[in-house]
């Protein structure tokens, strides 16, 4: 069953193949007609002519009206739809399908005001056909428009449309998308030449002049291409015209502009004699178009055309040339080959069109000129890619040259927290070397003298040693001694001197209380206060010939209060001013503390109160 | 009679605490040695037995805190004593960590020394306050620290070792009454005056503080077992 249904499905789609190409041999072209010419101010002329019907070729600088006449016979009255495809039919028509008018353009008595540059398509009711049928055009030709008439392709509509759409393709779309894409390389460039300057190839810092040129060059393009595309001007055509040859003069010459700036031409003076010379010839095209357009002397615009393409053509030899050579600027070939295929499109053009027409087919130009508007967007990008690659390096070397920097840095910091340890040290260094001559040293000198006087006895001498190796030990105790911890500086003192007081026989009475550490005496000012107690004890011991010493230290409320109390002899602290006491005045002054004698026979206090 | 080993590099201090020693009735001069080597030497030899050892911490071939660790692994009755010339608080802390229960000044006299020594076998250490405050900020536990310690300084530090388990350890290292004493005594009090204060024997006071000694030196070796084992060396 399936198997039936596929023999049939088989047999129906080769059924619709043979009949598509049936109906494929049915459409006709129609390419003899009879014409009857009718030149301004002439009277007509029959004649048989072949399509297509190249006007300016038969009629050079004349406008006229034709009248084309085809008659063409159909095996059979159609019922379906048919359709009549025209590849070109200029400048302005009327279109007969057996005396019924099937579609007009422009006005055929006003010469110069209308063009019809696009396909036509045109449906036809199949029942305005019969088997023998008559087709009338009358086309009306302005004089170097190039009007005329190509041949024409009847048919049913699916067969005429499948004719039409490639060429509606190539000669509509395809420029539409020319504009569009010129228009866009146009805006891209202006803003890239208003928004990104850059080091122009001669070293200045500036805006990049090729990106101006490229977007008026692609500015005029689209211009002419779109001209191409309109039907009806919104100027006089004559003066409209006159625009769009300019136009394609002002795109030639910016092209040029634009080459000169890619292949970074270093001369200039005589960059500047090429812009005047472009210049001039852009300003020369006004009066040319003028003169080919409005007043009908087509030779001058078609000397400047010349002119024009000459420009070109030496130009891009010149390029040529350029691009060729080893050192060749980046882009240059891509841009030779832009130019060189523009160059050989643009003279196949004019062969086309001027020297030996035989179509009425595209202008290549028109789609070869987008290579330039690759060969911008190609600069673009790979400046960008460069600028993008600086970036990255740039950001490389800032990294490295901020590690660089920090290293200097830490380096300067280690230098600074060097010398602030060296400064600490010279420090600790002059507060030992004071101690050790107001300690040790100075007795040590002193054993020395009584020694070498020989008027001291063995008990002074050893006296004077004691001393000094006592006072060698309290220095090193105040090393380690907490800055203002009082209690631990007295509990020392007493553990360093309690032998000797036991040794002279003195009882040592210790009402020391636990005292808050004060934080404002420093190292030095401990060392300053231990030399004054060990001062004050040493005192009692040596000359007080006292029984009981005592020592006290109380927290008050404005600090602490040191006693040393004895029950000696005493003496009188007003009149005899001793060495001992200067020097304890001295040393509490210098750490602001407040010393006060008080001495009578049977006690002696000293009193220091630190706050 | 105690055997008494004097180790000095000096020979005329040598001489002077071997005399010193000698001319003690209760005290006899096992040895008197200069060098590290020859102390070792001495102490390996089984034939010798020995109650103190009286060692210079300077030796020129060697630390005297070497010769006390080994001395007091080769002979632990014996009670090793450090001759000190300041009796600065690092030394004696050092000494004490590696076992010595005492210290003599070198500028004591003969008297003062045998009586040192006498003192120690009886029971006595002595300390100095500045050792007693650190002993106290190194170890001192929280707990009396919060109750009525007579003296508070401001940079007294946490125990130095600063893990979970240390702060165990030194909750359990001193006593509140150890802690106690070597307040008063960073403070300036004398042994007898504590004994009095706190409603003591002298004996006990002074006992405190030896079997203090003995601690600080078991705790370090613990403490540098701990290391070692924490560091992957046992």
């Amino acid at each position: 069953m399936s198997r039936l249904r596929c023999y049939r499905s088989f047999w129906i789609a080769c059924w619709l193949l043979v009949l598509s190409l049936g109906v494929q041999a049915q459409a006709l072209v129609l390419h003899r007609a009879d014409v009857t010419i009718m030149l301004q101010g002439q009277s007509p002329r029959q004649t048989t002519a072949s399509l297509p019907y190249l006007w300016d070729a038969q009629h050079r600088g004349q406008s006229g009206v034709a009248v084309f006449d085809m008659t063409f016979t159909l095996e059979a009255v159609p019922t379906d739809m048919y359709g009549l495809s025209i590849a070109k039919i200029s400048n302005g028509y009327e279109i007969y399908l057996n005396d019924v008018l099937l579609d007009r353009f422009g006005d055929l008595s006003q010469h110069q005001v209308t063009d019809s540059k696009l396909p036509r398509w045109i449906a036809v009711r199949p029942d305005l056909l019969a088997k023998a049928n008559r087709l009338r055009i009358v086309l009306r030709a302005d004089a170097g428009r190039q009007g005329g008439l190509s041949t024409l392709t009847l048919g049913p509509q699916v067969v005429v449309e499948s004719i039409h759409q490639p060429l509606w393709r190539w000669r509509v779309l395809g420029r539409l998308f020319v504009v569009v894409f010129s228009a866009l390389i146009g805006v891209v460039g202006l803003v890239l030449w208003l928004t990104q300057p850059a080091v122009r190839p001669d070293g200045t810092w500036g805006r990049d002049p090729i990106y101006l040129y490229s977007a008026l060059a692609e500015s005029f393009w689209v211009f002419r291409v779109a001209d191409s595309l309109m039907e009806s001007a919104p100027l006089p055509l004559a003066w409209w015209s006159v625009a769009s040859s300019v136009a394609v003069g002002a795109w030639g010459c910016l092209t040029v502009l634009f080459c000169v700036g890619v292949i970074a031409w270093r001369r200039p003076p005589r960059t500047l004699a090429l812009r005047r010379y472009l210049l001039t010839l852009v300003v020369a095209g006004v009066p040319a178009g003028i003169a080919g357009w409005v007043y009908g002397v087509p030779w001058v615009l078609t000397g400047w055309y010349a002119v024009l393409a000459l420009t070109f053509l030496v130009f891009a030899g010149y390029v040529l040339w350029h691009a060729v050579g080893r050192q060749a600027p980046q882009h240059s070939r891509l841009l030779a080959a832009a130019i060189l295929a523009n160059v050989a499109v643009g003279l196949l053009d004019l062969y086309r069109l001027r020297i030996e027409p035989s179509t009425v087919g595209s202008t290549g130009l028109y789609f070869s000129s987008v290579l330039f508007g690759l060969v911008t967007a190609a600069i673009v990008l790979t400046r960008f890619r460069a600028a993008s690659a600086q970036v990255l390096e740039l950001n490389a070397s800032l990294a490295q040259r901020v590690a660089v920097k920090e290293a200097e840095l830490a380096r300067s910091y280690q230098r600074l927290a060097q010398s602030a340890q060296e400064q600490a040290r010279s420090v600790e260094r002059s507060r030992i070397l004071r101690d050790m001559h107001d300690g040790v040293g100075s007795h040590i000198s002193t054993a020395i003298r009584q020694l070498q006087s020989g008027k001291a006895s063995d008990a002074e001498v050893l006296q004077t040693l004691r001393d000094s190796l006592d006072q060698l030990k309290l220095s090193i105790d105040a090393m380690t001694l907490a800055p203002g911890d009082i209690t631990t500086l007295l509990a020392n003192l007493r553990y360093r001197l309690e032998p000797r007081l036991k040794a002279c026989g003195i009882e040592l009475e210790w009402a020391v209380d636990g005292l808050a550490p004060l934080s404002r005496l420093d190292a030095d000012a401990m060392r300053q206060l231990q030399f004054m107690l060990f001062e004050a004890i040493s005192n009692v011991m040596q000359h007080a010939r006292a029984s009981r010493l005592r020592i006290e230290a109380q927290q008050t409320a404005q600090g602490v209060r040191i006693g040393v109390v004895d029950n000696g002899s005493g003496f009188d602290a007003a009149q005899t001013p001793r060495r001992g006491l200067r020097l304890m005045q001295e040393r509490a002054t210098s750490i602001g503390a407040q010393l006060q004698v008080h001495s009578r026979a049977g006690q002696t206090a000293i009193e220091i109160a630190l706050a | 009679m105690w055997r008494v080993l004097v180790v000095e590099d000096d020979a005329g201090m040598r001489e002077f605490f071997a005399a010193s020693v000698a001319r003690c009735a209760d005290l006899k001069l096992a040895g008197s040695v200069g060098t590290l080597a020859e102390a070792r030497a001495w102490l390996d030899d089984p034939g010798n037995i020995l109650d103190v050892l009286l060692t210079d911490l300077g030796l020129p071939d060697g630390s005297g805190l070497e010769l006390i660790r080994h001395c007091v692994a080769l002979h632990p009755r014996c009670e090793p004593l450090v001759i000190s010339m300041f009796g600065d608080e690092d030394n004696v802390l050092a000494s004490i960590e590696a076992g010595a229960l005492g210290y003599i000044h070198k500028d004591s006299t003969p008297d003062d020394i045998a009586q040192t020594i006498l003192d120690m076998r009886g029971g006595a250490s002595p300390i100095s306050p500045m050792i007693a405050r650190r002993v106290l900020s190194k170890y001192r536990s929280d707990r009396v620290d919060a109750a009525d310690t007579p003296l508070r300084r401001a940079d007294d530090a946490p125990p130095v070792d600063g893990d979970n388990s240390g702060a165990v350890r030194s909750h359990s290292l001193l006593s509140a009454r150890e802690q106690e004493v070597l307040a008063y005594i960073a403070r300036g009090f004398s042994y007898a005056e504590i004994a009095g204060l706190q409603g003591l024997s002298m004996h006990t006071v002074q006992s405190h503080i030896k079997n203090l000694y003995a601690k600080l030196s078991v705790h370090s070796r613990s403490e540098a077992v701990f290391e070692a084992t924490r560091m992957g060396l046992i």
